[in-house]
């Protein structure tokens, strides 16, 4: 089925079948090794192992990795502690005022309106955008 | 989001309506058709193989390049074709060859960590592929690869076992992209701020070692960008055709975002006003579609249907006019035939006649006389229609009713009834007449009180002026009154709300007006209503017209009619005012009020022009405007995308103002360094010198400077980076070491990770 001739470098005229790497030669391959099987973890599960990889670590070396060597945890930017600027949530631009009720903020009265007549849902929507959604469990 | 419907018609009334020149669009970007990669032919062993793997892009090729061989998304899509029962396994731009393909891609990362293996496995599988690497069981190269900063160890591991398992390589190292580009541009004592696909980087390097522990990561980058305005566009054109990929969004934060030069608030302060630069302001995307074009027909073929249309009305006239003609004949046939039937009353005998009407089924004489008359009647009135002349009937011919003055008892039974006939007819009469003389009086009333308004005006104008202004406002409260009202029924614990639910249950139970008795049942209701009929009770209701209101009240339905005459009164009122008063003018009248080019929210929405609802064209176009400025503000504001972290000035300032010491602060402040493909926003140099410098105190030197290429830098760096020869020969883990110490072992250099132990 795979066409004779592979196709140049650089051409758009290739099929699945050339492009597949599935049936590519592999000779560089350690033919003895065999690959464990599933290895597949979210970035959740990743960090919460270094956590605790951290703190089962003797006392010294884990004092150490709490103050000076860098981790993924404490490389991790910390909260602004400047004053938090609010900008209106449909519009983006300066937001005097807070929706009662939702606590959207928005630009002014035209916006307003628009808040006011949108469809149920929408406005979680576009509090979810900043994490400012009410979630329920 | 709801858009305010553009009128254009008010817009024309209000003489507001203007030429437009051809609006610029820009073409939604396709994703570009894969290129085939041929694996290297001239794959030698021992030279050291340099692969920056990014949660992007994946870029690789030898030392001894300039630059790097290939460069694909980072992306495998496993795709099985059921009608050939095979498994396609497509890496990087291969993914895109088709449809399918294209949406079974994934990216072995979870943000910016390696969350499955297999894939990465088969990815590097991909890329020796294609490097050529041919030599047998093993990879004869030391490889050279790009890692994040302070990446869990477990990463470490699990890429250092894949390298010295599976492909069994001679020796590896891993650096921090960022600080191989800053490398690669010559930066010794710098602070580098690596802006990437999935994460923001701040780490300070002094003598061309990065200070790690003072670095810091920002969970923010290219890909959160594109996300971002993906989210914005979809919540901003709920109802758009339009598709965006994932990809197209990208494209659009590369071509279209800018980040604003001294400030957020700045900028956007006046952004969607309508100056002369808002239509540069305004990006206008033209996604694809398809227009409808509705077959136009020739001019020949048009006098045809014309022609054919008109002949066919033709022949419905004629037919009309012949059954009109028939009736018409019909009805003369009777009228004669009746006429035949009243003129033999004076030849035969009143017995005789009497048994002629009864075979006609008539009562009497009258009778007779009145069926000729219609006849005669309506046998006029058609002859005159087919005349075609609109000579109006009079009706109001002077009727006589002379039965009504003779009393009763000289009349005999048959004229008692003719006089009740013509008293009937005769009330009914008068009551036209007075009908018509009310209308009469109506109407010269108003022309008095025209007369009267005109004289007031002349008289005092000011005052007429302030007159009709109070009129109109009073409407404009109404109308407001009346909106508020609406919008509060829509709340059921509103006191609108409540005081319906009030009427309802007063309406509906047993004694109305007694809002404290409670209905003692459902059932009671009815005999209730009945008693009280049987009483003769009544409650008053309707005596006033305006208790009638009440079931408006409750109806909770939208009283179109009256909102209609609002706006018309308003109108009125409104053109008069326009005619004299010197202080009214088109832009405070009501309907300029709603014009769209008053509209903040069309702006937003639709630019500067007016947008034409049945245009596909328009309904397919995006308008980036606010948000070209407002997605790259969340590196400076991460609150905006509700991130909980500080954002790159701070961070920035932080390190250089509190964390170095002084000496090595002013050493680093002279060159902040940006590097990454997200930091390729325009301005963003701009903006950080604008903020640092006024973070930073008066008197520091600053410098800041970008990457010479803020994509290919950090392979570049790490090719420079090989190949000196001292870092080849010490930096490198080798298999040895490997196999002595295990898969978690890290070997420091000055671009690498630091050892966790």
């Amino acid at each position: 089925m795979a066409s004779t001739t592979p196709p140049s470098s650089g051409s758009a005229q290739f099929t699945l079948f050339d492009a597949d790497i599935t049936m590519a030669p592999k000779p560089f391959r350690n033919p003895s090794h065999k690959t464990p099987t599933r290895r597949i973890k979210n970035s959740k599960q990743i960090v919460s192992d270094e956590i605790k990889r951290i703190q089962s670590l003797p006392d010294e070396a884990r004092t150490a990795a709490l103050v000076d060597t860098p981790t993924y945890m404490n490389v991790e930017a910390p909260p602004s502690v400047v004053p938090r600027k609010w900008w209106c949530d449909i519009t983006g631009l300066k937001a005097p005022y807070r929706m009662p009720g939702n606590g959207m903020r928005y630009h002014n009265k035209e916006i307003y309106e628009v808040i006011k007549h949108l469809p149920p849902g929408v406005d979680q929507q576009y509090l979810q955008l900043r994490s400012a959604n009410v979630v329920l469990r | 989001m709801a858009t305010p419907v553009p009128d254009p018609e008010a817009a024309a009334a209000a003489g507001l309506i203007q030429e437009f020149p051809p609006a610029k669009l820009y073409p939604l970007i396709e994703l570009p058709v894969p290129q085939f990669i041929t694996p290297a032919a001239d794959y030698r062993a021992g030279i050291p193989i340099v692969l920056d793997l990014g949660t992007r892009q994946t870029r690789a090729g030898f030392a001894t390049d300039s630059a790097p061989r290939f460069e694909f998304p980072t992306q495998i899509a496993r795709y099985r074709d059921r009608k050939i029962l095979r498994t396609f396994t497509l890496i990087g731009s291969d993914a895109n060859l088709d449809a399918n393909t294209r949406q079974a891609a994934k990216s072995p990362f979870d943000g910016a960590l390696v969350a499955n293996w297999e894939y990465l496995e088969t990815i590097m599988d991909y890329v020796f592929v294609k490097m050529g690497v041919s030599s047998q069981g093993r990879i004869d190269n030391p490889i050279v690869m790009s890692e994040m900063l302070a990446a869990p160890l477990a990463q470490h591991k699990h890429m250092q076992e894949l390298l010295f398992e599976t492909f069994s390589v001679p020796s590896a190292t891993f650096g921090i992209d960022a600080l191989f580009s800053y490398h690669y541009n010559n930066g010794s004592n710098g602070l580098v701020i690596s802006s990437g696909h999935e994460t923001t980087h701040v780490i300070p390097v002094v003598d061309g070692r990065g200070i790690l522990n003072q670095s810091k990561r920002l969970n923010w980058g290219g890909h959160q960008a594109s996300s971002f305005l993906l989210n914005l566009l979809q919540l901003k054109y709920p109802h758009t055709p339009a598709k965006i990929t994932p990809w197209q969004a990208e494209m659009l934060v590369r071509e279209h975002c800018y980040t604003a030069p001294v400030s957020y608030g700045d900028e956007v302060e006046h952004y969607l006003d309508r100056d002369d630069g808002f239509d540069e302001r305004n990006h206008i995307i033209q996604a694809p579609f398809t227009e409808v074009i509705a077959p136009v027909k020739s001019e020949e073929e048009l006098a045809k249907i014309a022609e054919r249309r008109k002949e066919s009305g033709r022949k419905l006239q004629e037919q009309a006019a012949k059954i009109r003609l028939e009736k018409l004949q019909q009805k003369e046939q009777e009228l004669e035939y009746y006429r035949h039937i009243e003129n033999k009353s004076d030849q035969v005998s009143a017995k005789e006649f009497k048994r002629l009407l009864d075979a006609e089924g008539l009562s009497d004489e009258n009778e007779l006389t009145k069926i000729i008359k219609n006849l005669d009647k309506s046998i006029r009135r058609s002859r005159k229609q087919d005349l075609g002349d609109g000579e109006e009937e009079s009706d109001a011919e002077e009727m006589t009713f002379p039965l009504l003055d003779i009393p009763d008892d000289q009349l005999d039974s048959e004229q008692i009834k003719q006089k009740r006939h013509q008293r009937l007819l005769k009330s009914n009469y008068d009551a036209r007449m007075r009908a018509k003389a009310e209308k009469e009086r109506e109407q010269e009333k108003k022309e008095e009180e025209e007369r009267k308004d005109e004289e007031w005006r002349e008289r005092d104008l000011q005052g007429w002026i302030k007159d009709r202004r109070d009129q109109r406002a009073s409407i404009m409260n109404r109308m407001k009154e009346k909106q508020r009202l609406k919008a509060d029924l829509n709340n059921r614990r509103s006191l609108a709300s409540q005081m319906r639910m009030k009427s309802i249950a007063n309406l509906a139970s047993d004694s109305p007006n007694a809002g404290t008795t409670t209905p003692t049942g459902a059932n009671s209701a009815g005999s209730a209503r009945k008693r009280r009929r049987e009483d003769g009770e009544d409650d008053g209701f309707g005596v006033d017209d305006s208790d009638w209101a009440v079931y408006r009240d409750i109806a909770n339905a939208s009283d179109t009619e009256e909102d209609d005459e609002m706006a018309e009164s308003i109108r009125k009122i409104e053109e008069q005012l326009m005619v004299y008063d010197p202080n009214f003018s088109l832009d405070t009248s009501l309907e300029a009020q709603n014009n769209w080019m008053n509209s903040l929210v069309h702006a937003f929405l639709r630019g500067s022009r007016p947008f034409d609802p049945s245009s596909r064209a328009e309904a397919h176009q995006l308008h980036l405007n606010v948000e070209r400025v407002r997605v790259p503000e969340v590196l400076f504001q991460p609150s905006i995308a509700g991130i909980d972290q500080a954002g790159i000035v701070e961070l920035a300032s932080d390190v250089l103002s509190r964390r170095l010491s002084k000496n090595d602060s002013a050493k680093v402040c002279k060159d902040v360094f940006l590097t990454g493909g997200y930091s390729l926003l325009e301005g963003l140099d701009e903006r950080m010198r604008h903020e640092l410098r006024a973070a930073l105190p008066v008197d520091t030197e600053l410098g800041i400077r970008r990457a010479e290429d803020a994509i290919l830098d950090a392979w570049k760096g790490m090719r420079k980076w090989v190949n000196e020869e001292e870092n080849l020969k010490n930096h490198m883990l080798t298999r040895e070491e490997y196999l002595e110490y295990g898969p978690e072992y890290m070997k420091e250099h000055k671009m690498s990770n630091k050892a966790l132990v």
